[in-house]
Parts: C-alpha cells; sequence; structure tokens
C-alpha cells in the first residue's frame, strides 16, 4: 500500500515537472498514467497472456505520443531490461520488449516539438546506452534464433548509434566478440543484412581499431560477395551501402589496403566498374554506385593518410596492382568512352586516371601508348583526353581531364618530349571547322588548332585551356620550350607575310582576355565566369615558359609593347590578386632570365621600366598580395570533396545538392579550376622565382652597369695627338659621362620618389633596395595586425555574447532549479500534512472506544476540582461552625450566669443545626 | 594470388618482446633494431608452401600494452594460429605468459594451434629464461615451442612454417570444418580444396558451433 502510495506521489510531481519544462500537453497526465499502469501489468502479472498483451499496449502508445515516450524514459528501461535479461524464453515478451525499446528511441512522426524542448528519443537513447550492461545485452540477442529479435536489435543499435556514437563504440569494443556478431549479421537474411551493413557503415566511420577488426573478420570478403549478389553497378541501395562501408575501411588505412591487395586483389573491384548490358541506361542509382566504386579507386590511388608510413609505396603497388588489372581500360571506357554517363561519374573516372599515372613510369608508358576507339577510327587516348579538353562545355570536365595532363607530365620528361614533338602547324585548311576532322591529326596539331581557333568567335575559353596543357608539356623541360618556342604561325591576316612566334600569339590573347572582361565586365553572361580564370591560366603557361629559359624572354621583349601591356597588368587595380601577381613574375622574370645586352630589352631597361611605371615598393607588394591567398587556395581545395555519404534519411538528394554546390562553388572567387592553376608544384615555382627576383633587381642596382669604359691611358694625350683633337676627345668623353652621370641621378629620383612615396626616411643609396623590401614587410605586417585586431574584436564580441547567452541560460537554469525546489518543498510539506492527516485518520479508525475514555478522565477532573472546591467551602464552614460554637458557649455561660436553663433552650436549636449539616452533606454529595 | 589454403595468425605476448620485429622478418626478411610501439593492430601477409601447397598467411601483430587488451581480444576468435612471444632476457614477459595463455584459451576457438617463442636468443649472455624453462611451460599447456631471433633470423621461418605444417595436418585429419571462416581458415579460390571426408566429418563434429 504504501509503495503504491509513493509512485502516485512521485507521478505527480513528475507530471508537474514536466509539465513546466515541456509545456502543457493535456494528455499526459491520462499518459504517464497509462503507460505506469502498463510497466505494473508487465513487471507484477501472472497471467503471461495479459504481460503479452500490457506489452503491445506499451509498444503502441509509445510509438505514438511524446509523453509516453518520456514517462517511458522515466521509469519502463529497469522493467523492460529485466526482460530482456531474465525471460530469454519467452519468444514473444522479448520481441515486444525490443520493439517498444525501439519506439522509445524512434521521434513520433506526429507533432514533432518545437527546437527547444527536449527530444525524449534523444533522452532515452542516452539513458540506455549510459550502461554499458545493457549494450552488451543487446548484442548477445543477435545470437537470438528469432529473426525478430535480431532484427529489432539491429535497428536498437542503429538508433543508439545515432544519438551516442562514442558510448556505443567503446561498448562494442570492450564486449567480447562484439563485432565478430555484428559481422555474422552480414550473412544473415537480407533484411538483416542491409540493417547491419548500415549499422557497420556508421560504426566504421571514424573509429579506426573498429575498421581493423572488421577487416578482420572478413569484411572485404562479404562485401564483395553481397555487391556480386546484388548485380554489381545495377543494383540497388545495397550496392551503395557496401561501398561506403568500403570505403570507410579504406580511406584512412594503408594497412587496410595492403591487406585487401594481398588476399582478394582488386579484379573485384574493378569488375563493378566494368559496364555490362545496356550502356546507355544510366539511372541515378547506377551512377551513385559507379561514383562510389571510382572513390575506391581513388582511395587506393592517394594509398592512405598523408602521415603514414609507407604510405607511397602502397600507392605505387597500389597503382601497379591495379594497372595489371586492366584499370586503365574501364577508367578510359568510363570517363572517355561513355558519353551517356553522368558527368561526375565521367570526370571522376578522369581524376582516376591521372592517378594512376603519376609518378609510374609503366602507367605513364601505357597511357602514353594507349589506343582507343574501333578500327578505322583509332586514335591515341591523349588525342582523346585533349579533345574533351578543347570541347567539352563542364568546367569541371576539363578540370578533370587537365589533371590528366598534369600528372602524365609531372616528372616525366619522355612523355613531354614526345607530346612537343608533334606540335608542328599545319596548314591552315580554311573555311573546314578544324575541331570536326581532328581524328587523324597529331596531337600538337590539334593543341595548337585549340590555341589559335578560338580567336574568331572571340571566346578565349579553348585557347586558354589548350594553353593549360601546353603549360604541363612545357613545365621544366628546356628541350621542350626550345622545341615550341621554333614554331612560328601564320599571320591571321596573310598580307603581313612574316610568320608569327606562337609565344607573341599567347601575349596577345592575354590582351584580349583583358579586354573582353572588361566589355563583359557589366553583364554576366554564362561564359563569364570564366574569365576568372583565363588570364592566370595563360599567365601560368608563360610563367612556366619563361622560368630558366633567357631564349624566351629575349623573344618576349622581342616587341617593345610587350612590356608595356604587362607593366599596364601589373597595376592594373581592376585585375584579380593573382593577376597582378602573376604578372609580376613574369616581369621578374625578364629581369632575372635577361641575358641580353642588347641596350633595348637588357635588364636595366626592364628594371628602369619597373621603378618608373609601377614602383618597386608597390610591385614587391604584388607578390606579397598573392602569396596571401595561396594558403586559402589550398584549403578550399582540401575541402572541396567531401566522401559521399548516406545518411538513412536522405540518400539522392543529398548527391544532387553536392553537384549544385559544385555549380555554385564555380561563381565564386576561388572557383575550382583556379585552385588547379596553383596546384603546389606551380606554387613551388613561384615561390622560389619571387625570392630570385627580388635578389635580381637588388643587384641591378647595386652593380650599376657603366656605359663608359675609363679607361686612364685614354686620359693621357697621345703622341702626336693635337691638342684641339685631344681636348675633343676629352670633351666627348666628358659628354658621355656626363650623361650617365644624369641617367644616374634620374633613376636615382625614382628610388627617391619610390621612398618618399612610402613614406620612409631617407635610406643611403646602396641597400634602397633592402630598406624598400623591409618597407614592403612592414607594410604588410602592419596590415596583417590590423585584419588581426578586426579579427580579435569580432571574436570578442562574438565571446561576449556567447557568455552573455551562457549566463541566460545559467540563470534560466537556477530559475528552473529552484522552481523544481518549489515543487518538491511543496510535495514535501504537502506530504507531511498528508502524513499528519493519515495517522489521525488512523489513530482515529483504531480506537472506537476513545469518547468514553475521555469522558471519565473530564469527569474525573471535574470531581477533583469538585472535591477540591467543597473542601474549601467545608473549611470555611468548619471556621464559621467554629466560630458559632465559641459564641454559643459564651453565651450559654453568661446564660446560666443568669441563671436560665441553657439545655432546654438550646433543644431547639439542635434540631435546626442538625437540618444545616444535613443540607451540607447535600451540597457535598 | 591463388592459394589453397589461408591462415590467420595473431601474435601475442608482452609488449617490446619483439612481435612487430618477427613479421618483419618473417615477411621483409630484416630487422629493424628500433620499431614503434605498436598501436592497436597492424597486418602482414606471406604466401608459403607446405606438402607442395600454397598458403597464404595472414598475420595480425597485436600491440602488447594492457591498454590495448580489450581491443586485440577481439582478434582471438578468428585465428587459427597464435605465436605466444616471450623475451628470454626478461623474466617477467615469461611470468605472463599464464595469463596470456588464459586470455587466448577464453576468447579463442579451442582448436586454435598456438606456438610459443622465446624470441632475443641472439642475445645468450643476458638470458633470464632458460631454454628447459620454455619447453617444461610448452609441454604441461601442450604448446610448440621454440626458441628465435627476430634479429638473426635464426628459427623464425621455421616458427611460422610449423605453426602452418600443424594447422594443416589438422585440417587433413578433419579437426576444422574449413567452410566455416570464424576458424581462421580458407579455402583458396584457385588451389585445391581440403579432403572431402574431413570436411563432411567435422561439420557434424563442429555442429552447435555454425549457426
Amino acid at each position: 500500500m504504501d509503495f503504491k502510495l509513493g509512485r502516485i506521489n512521485l507521478n505527480a510531481v513528475a507530471q508537474g515537472v514536466g509539465g513546466l519544462v515541456f509545456g502543457n500537453e493535456n494528455s499526459s497526465s491520462n499518459e504517464d498514467s497509462y503507460v505506469e499502469r502498463l510497466l505494473d501489468r508487465i513487471s507484477n502479472g501472472v497471467l503471461a497472456e495479459d504481460r503479452r498483451a500490457a506489452i503491445t499496449q506499451l509498444q503502441a502508445v509509445v510509438a505514438e505520443s511524446r509523453s509516453a515516450q518520456l514517462a517511458f524514459g522515466a521509469m519502463g528501461f529497469p522493467v523492460l531490461m529485466g526482460v530482456l535479461k531474465e525471460e530469454r524464453d519467452d519468444v514473444e515478451m522479448v520481441r515486444g520488449a525490443l520493439e517498444t525499446l525501439v519506439s522509445a528511441l524512434t521521434p513520433t512522426d506526429v507533432a514533432r516539438g518545437p527546437k527547444n524542448e527536449v527530444q525524449p528519443t534523444l533522452m532515452n537513447s542516452d539513458l540506455l546506452s549510459r550502461e554499458a550492461d545493457s549494450i552488451s545485452l543487446l548484442l548477445s540477442l543477435l545470437e537470438e534464433d528469432d529473426f525478430y529479435v535480431r532484427y529489432y536489435t539491429l535497428q536498437l543499435l542503429t538508433a543508439l548509434l545515432t544519438h551516442s556514437p562514442n558510448r556505443l563504440q567503446e561498448a562494442i569494443l570492450t564486449t567480447p566478440r562484439g563485432i565478430t556478431r555484428l559481422m555474422d549479421m552480414l550473412m544473415d537474411r537480407e533484411v538483416i543484412r542491409n540493417e547491419a551493413l548500415l549499422l557497420l557503415t556508421y560504426l566504421t566511420r571514424e573509429a579506426v581499431e573498429i575498421q581493423k577488426i572488421v577487416v578482420f573478420e572478413g569484411a572485404f570478403e562479404k562485401i564483395f560477395s553481397i555487391i556480386k549478389e546484388e548485380g554489381g553497378s545495377e543494383g540497388g541501395v545495397v550496392v551503395q551501402d557496401c561501398l561506403e562501408l568500403l570505403n570507410n575501411l579504406l580511406r584512412r588505412s594503408a594497412s587496410n589496403q595492403i591487406l585487401l591487395r594481398e588476399t582478394m586483389g582488386f579484379e573485384h573491384l574493378l569488375s563493378i566498374l566494368k559496364l555490362r548490358g545496356s550502356a546507355y541506361n544510366f539511372t541515378q542509382q547506377k551512377t551513385v554506385n559507379l561514383l562510389g566504386s571510382l572513390e575506391t579507386v581513388e582511395l587506393l590511388l592517394t594509398g592512405g593518410l598523408d602521415a603514414e608510413p609507407g604510405r607511397d609505396s602502397n600507392r605505387q603497388s597500389n597503382q601497379t596492382v591495379l594497372a595489371q588489372k586492366n584499370a586503365l581500360d574501364h577508367l578510359l571506357m568510363l570517363g572517355v568512352e561513355s558519353p551517356w554517363a553522368a558527368v561526375s561519374v565521367r570526370c571522376a573516372a578522369l581524376r582516376c586516371v591521372g592517378a594512376l599515372v603519376a609518378n609510374h613510369s609503366q602507367n605513364l608508358d601505357a597511357l602514353a601508348s594507349k589506343m582507343l576507339g574501333e578500327e578505322p577510327h583509332v586514335e591515341p587516348a591523349l588525342n582523346s583526353i585533349l579533345r574533351i579538353i578543347l570541347r567539352t562545355s563542364s568546367v569541371q570536365e576539363f578540370s578533370a581531364a587537365d589533371f590528366i595532363f598534369k600528372c602524365f607530365c609531372e616528372n616525366n620528361p619522355k612523355g613531354q618530349a614526345i607530346l612537343a614533338s608533334t606540335i608542328i602547324p599545319q596548314a591552315h585548311s580554311g573555311a573546314h571547322d578544324p575541331l570536326d576532322e581532328d581524328i587523324k591529326i597529331p596531337f600538337g596539331s590539334m593543341l595548337l588548332r585549340g590555341l589559335t581557333s578560338s580567336e574568331s568567335d572571340e571566346d578565349l575559353e579553348t585557347c586558354c585551356r589548350a594553353s593549360s596543357v601546353l603549360s604541363h608539356i612545357l613545365k621544366g623541360n628546356i628541350h621542350c620550350k626550345e622545341r615550341v618556342m621554333q614554331v612560328k604561325l601564320e599571320a591571321p591576316m596573310t598580307s603581313f607575310g612574316t610568320p608569327e612566334p606562337l609565344i607573341h600569339r599567347v601575349v596577345k590573347y592575354l590582351a584580349v582576355a583583358a579586354s573582353m572582361k572588361d566589355k563583359n565586365g557589366n553583364h554576366k553572361t554564362s561564359t563569364s565566369s570564366g574569365f576568372m580564370y583565363i588570364q592566370p591560366i595563360i599567365l601560368r603557361l608563360l610563367v612556366t615558359w619563361l622560368a630558366d629559359f633567357p631564349d624566351a624572354v629575349h623573344s618576349f621583349l622581342d616587341s617593345r609593347d610587350h612590356l608595356t601591356y604587362l607593366l599596364e597588368l601589373v597595376s592594373n587595380s581592376s585585375g584579380t590578386v593573382f593577376t597582378r601577381g602573376l604578372s609580376a613574375i613574369l616581369l621578374g622574370e625578364c629581369v632575372l632570365y635577361n641575358k641580353s645586352d642588347d641596350r633595348g630589352r637588357d635588364a636595366f631597361m626592364v628594371v628602369d621600366a619597373i621603378s618608373q611605371k609601377i614602383g618597386l615598393t608597390s610591385y614587391f607588394l604584388k607578390f606579397d598580395d598573392m602569396q596571401k591567398s595561396f594558403p586559402f587556395l589550398s584549403a578550399k581545395a582540401s575541402q572541396q570533396r567531401k566522401p559521399l555519404a548516406r545518411s538513412s534519411a536522405a540518400s539522392m538528394s543529398e548527391i544532387e545538392d553536392v553537384e549544385e554546390n559544385n555549380v555554385s562553388n564555380l561563381k565564386h572567387d576561388e572557383d575550382p579550376v583556379l585552385m588547379s592553376v596553383f596546384d603546389a608544384p606551380f606554387v613551388n615555382l613561384v615561390k622560389r622565382l619571387e625570392s630570385e627576383i627580388r635578389e635580381s633587381i637588388v643587384d641591378v642596382y647595386s652593380h650599376p652597369k657603366s656605359k663608359v669604359a675609363v679607361v686612364p691611358v685614354e686620359m693621357e694625350q697621345k703622341n702626336g695627338e693635337s691638342n684641339e683633337d685631344y681636348i675633343k676627345r676629352l670633351k666627348s668623353f666628358v659628354e658621355k659621362q656626363c650623361k650617365e652621370v644624369q641617367d644616374l641621378l634620374g633613376r636615382n629620383a625614382t628610388l627617391a620618389e619610390d621612398v618618399a612615396r612610402t613614406g620612409g626616411v631617407g635610406v643611403s643609396g646602396s641597400d634602397q633596395a633592402n630598406g624598400g623590401r623591409d618597407r614592403v614587410q612592414v607594410e604588410t605586417l602592419r596590415r596583417e595586425l590590423q585584419e588581426t585586431k578586426q579579427r580579435v574584436e569580432v571574436l570578442k564580441s562574438e565571446k561576449a555574447k556567447l557568455e552573455d547567452e551562457a549566463s541566460m541560460y545559467r540563470n534560466l537554469a537556477g530559475k528552473m532549479e529552484s522552481d523544481l525546489k518549489s515543487l518538491s518543498d511543496a510535495y514535501n510539506s504537502l506530504e507531511q500534512v498528508n502524513f499528519q492527516l493519515e495517522t489521525e485518520v488512523k489513530a482515529l479508525r483504531e480506537g472506537k472506544g476513545g469518547p468514553f475514555v475521555d469522558v471519565k478522565a473530564i469527569k474525573e477532573e471535574g470531581r477533583e476540582e469538585a472535591q477540591k472546591e467543597s473542601e474549601a467551602e467545608l473549611n470555611d464552614l468548619l471556621v464559621c461552625l467554629g466560630q458559632e460554637q465559641t459564641k454559643v458557649e459564651k453565651l450559654s455561660s453568661r446564660l446560666a450566669e443568669l441563671g436560665e436553663d441553657v439545655d432546654s433552650l438550646l433543644e431547639g436549636i439542635g434540631d435546626d443545626l442538625g437540618l444545616a449539616e444535613d443540607s451540607g452533606d447535600d451540597e457535598e454529595e | 594470388m591463388s592459394y589453397a589454403y589461408l591462415f590467420k595468425y595473431i601474435i601475442i605476448g608482452d609488449t617490446g618482446v619483439g612481435k612487430s620485429c618477427l613479421l618483419l622478418q618473417f615477411t621483409d626478411k630484416r630487422f629493424q633494431p628500433v620499431h614503434d610501439l605498436t598501436i592497436g593492430v597492424e597486418f602482414g601477409a606471406r604466401m608459403i608452401t607446405i606438402d607442395n601447397k600454397p598458403i597464404k598467411l595472414q598475420i595480425w601483430d597485436t600491440a602488447g600494452q594492457e591498454s590495448f587488451r580489450s581491443i586485440t581480444r577481439s582478434y582471438y576468435r578468428g585465428a587459427a594460429g597464435a605465436l605466444l612471444v616471450y623475451d628470454i632476457t626478461r623474466r617477467e614477459t615469461f611470468n605472463h605468459l599464464a595469463s596470456w595463455l588464459e586470455d587466448a584459451r577464453q576468447h579463442a576457438n579451442a582448436n586454435m594451434t598456438i606456438m610459443l617463442i622465446g624470441n632475443k636468443c641472439d642475445l645468450a649472455h643476458r638470458r633470464a629464461v632458460s631454454t628447459e624453462e620454455g619447453e617444461q611451460f610448452a609441454k604441461e599447456h601442450g604448446l610448440i615451442f621454440m626458441e628465435a631471433s627476430a634479429k638473426t633470423a635464426q628459427n623464425v621461418e621455421e616458427a611460422f612454417i610449423s605453426t602452418a605444417a600443424t594447422i594443416y595436418k589438422k585440417i587433413q585429419d578433419g579437426v576444422f570444418d574449413v567452410s566455416n571462416e570464424s576458424y581462421g581458415i580458407k579455402v583458396g579460390y584457385g588451389g585445391i580444396p581440403g579432403p572431402s571426408g574431413g570436411r563432411d566429418g567435422s561439420a557434424s563434429q563442429a555442429g552447435g558451433c555454425c549457426s
């Protein structure tokens, strides 16, 4: 009875608190007591039927209502865990308990509460996962024979994993054979297998140790056998899940990659990429499956984490084994020869081709000699890839195909030479569209056509893409640079006659690109996003070309206009940081690699032009500006592609989102193409050039070349020379010197101006350049300091805001607590009162004879009091009587003296007295 | 790549007894005097030949540190063979063998073949456990025993191969149900499957284990 009483009171308080915290739900009190009654029937019921009915009803109500979930969380877990622990034999009860637990952890569909409310499902999963024992109990249930028991258990574990991943991972790791049991589920019936697959996918996202155990338990064999069973890339979402699990296992672990390679090999993986049956039919699911398996290939070609030892050797082995299994064919099939495949699949395949050949001599050779197509339309694969670059309408695809050439040319001078050797201008074929009949033309000619074809339609996109490929071919390879230097183009208007060097044409495009940008500046056309990268890509070609190659510098400076234009580009404020920076580097190369003695185009002339037109300080600033932007690019690049992941809710929509994001990224300042322009080797080249340029400019200033040779012997008058001649000779000598002094003064003046402009104080001439550099640094530092200050300000205000919020919440929490306290106080006092009343009632019930006792006592009291009173009166009376007695005695003695017969006189009085005494007695009674 | 059988091994024993070095010597035939602490579990593989049949060994090298014990236990059940290693120059590593063995008996399948290895036998001048003691312990607990040196490669091949030979013999005798991969044994794709009599016979023996 007491137990029952206590429970009811507790519920009332829980309701009160619940009402306060979670808002009022009218039904909540009903549901609470309903849940409570059901739990009571489950734990105390005697009839098996009744208990089963109760658990079914409990499941139903918990599945439907939030407040029932809440109520269940408050009191249900011990009851149901008890069922799971002690009533294993009663399959129906165990099923019911598991299903109820699943419901308690699954959000109700109807009426999702406002966000600030506590989610009962979260709370419940927290409560359940808190006990490590309960998770090992659940894992042990996976060995039950009953299908539903295993099924619900898996669902329950998945629900727990989404809410409390760390606890579950730990609990599973510490449970002996925990993973083993989950792995066994992969061989179970289909429904259970799929559920286990999802659970394992979640479990392996982060936890490295779980990944390893899963692999140890033969995950690879199981994954590939399921994929095969489900029809490979044609299969459904299960294949997608399998591939996600596979990628989780391979992503961060070289040793898991080795295991896959050493035990199963890559055949099974590559057979997913093999297109079977109707190659034209690409469903969305198939696209996703292909993307998943391409990611696997890419992961293998990355070789594991950056820091992992043996990553490079692992990557190389992967490259070798993949190539042995004809990966190149499959990838080219997908990337080049499947125009029906989604762009994202083609791009992923192309990137894989690049990664497959990078720094791997055998695979490089294989790609170089690879032929595609069927007789008689066979052509080298590299030609097909180049055609994709020149023609595709997708920037992403251009980027991916360009990546192949980047990988192909890196550390591969032989390959570069092969490509460069074919760059020979073909006679202009006139009116024909050159790209349409290029199946038979050599690689280099196609590239040249790409470079030159676009000026007619004023779209430099094609030209810029060809420039990108050309810069890969020239990168770090003097022979190729020389060879391409020889290329002369027919002037577009043949009337001029003289052939034009290719390098001049490229500079011209640079100028055209700038002018087009100006023109298109106002209205953003669909191609205008491309202008973000057209100039940088052309500039990269020129920078690459001129590096370490004086001949190119010479040819570049052939035309005075080039220098003028470049100077303009450096100081043009409408260009991007990268355009200005790269132009500045190019300008610097004209100093650094200038071997010319020709006064019109030697290093001094270029330096003078820089200091006059731009000013050295602001010239160097362009470097710094660009340098500062590099980290942003690389950071963005690493974020760019996230692994495909399927959450149980959103699968397809997410993938569509990914593609949309990519599109929107294009409009951003740092678009992905720009990122690929500034890849690591190019950034290193730019950095190297930059410091060398600084040095060489300082060098130019500190060793001005004297134009007039001063030979002491010539100062003397020669034999037989007339005085007049001597004076004339000396005069002209002095004139020359005077001119030179003028020149130097002029240069000095510009430098001084430059110094003045940057606000420096006079620095002696010799270390002016150094001083300038210091000032540049100071200025950059100052700017950085300012930026940092601002950032600190912002952070401070954010912090203050957060603190405010925190204190607000603290107050709120305090209030809640005090509310709770007052409630519980109220409850306590209520309980006390209740207790008192109760004891009274008890007392009342116990003693029916009570009133009589009281009456007796009162009577007794009354009597005592009356006795006391009457005694006092009696005393008084006695005193009175005594007095009367003495009076009587005195009077009788006087009467006796007087001779009266006293006795006879008093006879009658004695009777009266007796009467009086009687009445006193009456009173006493 | 094709093999008749694939055996899964684990290497267990106290930290610093040279488990990873034994593996490296066996798979790469080299010795690395300074080896990083193994974190969790590492993996290695090599092909050997027994009875003219190609057999692939998949070897899982576990971390000896106590903190990894709960993780490494997960690897016991799926292994066909275990190399239990101690260091002959450090007495305490020998004293801990009983607790390792208990762990193995508790978590592994009963038919797991265990090979006891006294490593670092090249350091005879610092020996703290005699060969006889090792032999005695092995005899008491039904283990195969060998002293080896990962540094000089002495007995390293022999240790891995004789363990494999023992497992192979057990298969021939029909001790294992080779179709059940949870014993750490797999019949290869390109290899010759085990004697059919052994398979059938063991299926009835193993009975309850394959659910």
